[in-house]
């Protein structure tokens, strides 16, 4: 058994469990997924100063525990959607690493053929790769909104970034899915700057678990592979048993642009 | 007055200037009968439907067809529609099929998106095209691009529909016609019905297509009747997107336009054939794809071309369709420069006069079109 990081709750009576069992085959598989995920990023910087890889290229080097953390609990039949910090989740939704180096240097063997590059990579349930802040957001209440609609018991992880967190569609999208009950998580993956602007300088409240005011949040030390799992699992019970959205606060740190 | 044979091009009820005389109507109707068909007497297949009956309709019957298409908008459900579009849907359909969202365009289009990503098929009303610029981000990022941007792996089957240039002293902000911005945009489709059956089969055809369709419609329209066809009133009426059609057959001049100022270049057409004078209504029905081989034809035939639109002047339809001529072979063909009538370059005064004067009026058409033959005369 191991202790989770602590939690901070937000219109929430009791939070996730503070102790979670992993197996030894769990965290090897954890371990090994960041690892992937950090060599790719880090074989992708290199590309990029290379000029291999043109235009945009936003690595998720330090977020890894959010991703491989969140989908130890997701499977592949909860759709996920994000932002342009998107590779790390590009691989952890089934996508290799081959076909995401490929798509990162234009090549018609890339996921999206090399039509779509760094911002444009989908698969099964994955909806992207999204270039513009924010934008992602209420398509992710759209996709839960389709999975109410279909009657599926599913829920859509809905990721953007403190960044996107002040954007105005951001709120449009929480008052809808707390209005019709969607079975939403929304994922804010704070890892400390929107661009190259430090939180203190663009929010005025930078308790981004907070800011979805009447949804339910939890501030969750995301450095931690199993802290974010057990915040996982407590989030997608609440929306599976009809309580409508909830908001998690993933608090990272990113090593690049 | 000079009336087209087939009864479902001409307006029975009309809100502006000309109405013509019902019993001329009724003796034409007995006479000619449909284009092609036995002569019969009218009540057997002619009805008379509204534009917004037929927009009501075609969403009726593409909602019961098919469990995943929804409307959603503002004022959609309990309200009935701003326009009364969306009458008595929500009663018939319920909470599940129709919508009322609240007034925040930018995440109920996002929203609407991101359904149609996950394979819904919603119909998302803007109550003016002029409220979907602060969703046009969706429009053009997230719904337009998807397809191409994900190689074909994301289909975004989606309807964006609503009321779009000037209605009636609604000034500035809520009088532009959207036409050329969104007609501008790959991987978005735009049609613009003018009358009853436009109306039906356009929107029918956007629900049932798997690409984002933008269907740009007009409010004073609305209110409007037209005779309709009874393959009209079929259930699985479609009109194709991409082709549009000659409303008015001439030898003498093409008149080329879209939506509401199609009725213009109609009425228009009527006093000039009074003088002898033949202008060929081509109706575009959609501006993107632009039919330009129907254009093509009509200018290679009548060798003078005047477009008709409320977009403003720079970068609008006209300018578009002058330029798909000029790269033809019907520049070869024309014997005058092309004349695009548009709205005014100003932002749409609020008080009647001016804005009478802001947008192309019938009177301006039969001005233009005389000029335009005269400057050929030799």
């Amino acid at each position: 058994m191991l202790s989770t990081r602590p939690y901070k709750l937000h219109k929430l009576e009791s939070g996730p469990a503070s102790e979670a069992q992993v197996t030894s085959d769990e965290a090897r598989k954890y371990y090994r997924d960041m690892a992937t995920v950090r060599r790719m990023e880090t074989a992708a910087g290199n590309l990029y100063k290379e000029k291999a890889i043109r235009g945009f290229c936003h690595l998720y080097s330090g977020q890894e525990a959010c991703c491989v953390g969140m989908e130890a609990v997701l499977d592949r039949n909860d759709p996920v959607i994000t932002a342009y910090r998107a590779h790390g989740w590009t691989y952890t939704r089934g996508v290799p690493v081959k076909a995401v180096l490929s798509e990162l240097t234009g090549r018609a063997s890339g996921c999206a053929k090399g039509k779509g590059g760094s911002m444009h990579m989908y698969n099964h349930n994955f909806y992207g790769g999204n270039g513009i802040v924010g934008a992602q957001v209420p398509l992710g209440a759209g996709i839960a909104f389709a999975q109410k609609y279909r009657e599926d018991k599913r829920v859509c992880v809905t990721l953007y970034g403190d960044g996107a967190a002040n954007q105005g569609q951001v709120f449009e999208a929480f008052n809808m899915a707390k209005l019709w009950d969607l079975p939403c998580i929304f994922v804010c993956e704070n890892n400390k700057y929107g661009m190259g602007t430090a939180v203190e300088r663009a929010a005025a409240s930078t308790a981004y678990y907070t800011r979805g005011d009447y949804i339910p949040g939890l501030w969750v030390d995301a450095m931690d592979v199993i802290t974010v799992r057990e915040a996982t699992r407590f989030a997608k019970d609440w929306c599976l048993s009809g309580k409508g959205p909830i908001l998690l606060e993933m608090e990272t740190y990113r090593f690049s642009y | 007055y000079l009336i087209p044979l087939s009864s479902s091009h001409y307006p029975v009820n009309q809100t502006t200037m000309h109405r013509p005389s019902l019993s001329a109507c009724q003796l034409i109707l007995r006479s000619f009968g449909r284009s092609g068909g036995n002569i019969v007497a009218s009540r057997r297949f002619a009805s008379s439907m509204n534009v917004r009956d037929a927009l009501n309709s075609a969403m009726k019957e593409e909602i019961e067809r098919d469990p995943n298409v929804f409307l959603m908008g503002e004022e959609v459900a309990q309200y009935e529609g701003a326009y009364k579009v969306s009458k008595g849907l929500w009663k018939l359909m319920g909470d599940k099929r129709v919508i009322d969202t609240p007034i925040t365009e930018m995440g109920f289009a996002g929203l609407a998106v991101g359904a149609a990503m996950a394979g819904l098929r919603p119909i998302c009303e803007f109550m003016t095209f002029n409220f979907s610029m602060q969703a046009i981000d969706h429009v053009i990022n997230s719904a337009a691009k998807t397809y191409y941007m994900s190689a074909g792996d994301v289909k975004v089957p989606i309807v964006f529909r609503g009321p779009n240039g000037a209605a009636a002293g609604v000034a500035a902000q809520h009088s532009q016609d959207f036409a050329s911005w969104y007609s501008h945009c790959p991987g978005l489709k735009v049609v613009s019905p003018w009358n009853s059956e436009d109306a039906r089969g356009l929107l029918k055809a956007a629900i049932r297509d798997n690409d984002p369709v933008v269907c740009l419609e007009n409010e004073m329209m609305y209110g409007v009747s037209f005779e309709v066809s009874p393959e009209c009133e079929s259930k699985d009426f479609l009109i194709p997107i991409g082709k549009a059609k000659i409303e008015i057959p001439g030898n003498h001049i093409s008149l080329i336009s879209y939506g509401k100022f199609v009725g213009l270049c109609v009425e228009a057409a009527a006093e000039l054939a009074k003088e002898g004078i033949q202008c060929e209504v081509l109706n575009l029905r959609t501006l993107r794809p632009l039919d330009e081989e129907a254009i093509v034809k009509s200018v290679m035939k009548t060798h003078h071309v005047v477009t008709v639109e409320s977009c403003w002047p720079q970068c609008g339809m006209g300018a578009e369709i002058a330029a798909r001529i000029m790269e033809s072979q019907a520049f070869d063909y024309l014997d005058a420069p092309l004349t695009r009538m548009t709205g005014a370059d100003v932002p749409m005064p609020y008080a009647q006069a001016l804005e009478a004067a802001a947008l192309p009026q019938v009177a301006d058409i039969v001005r233009v079109v005389r000029r335009t033959l005269n400057r050929a005369a030799k």
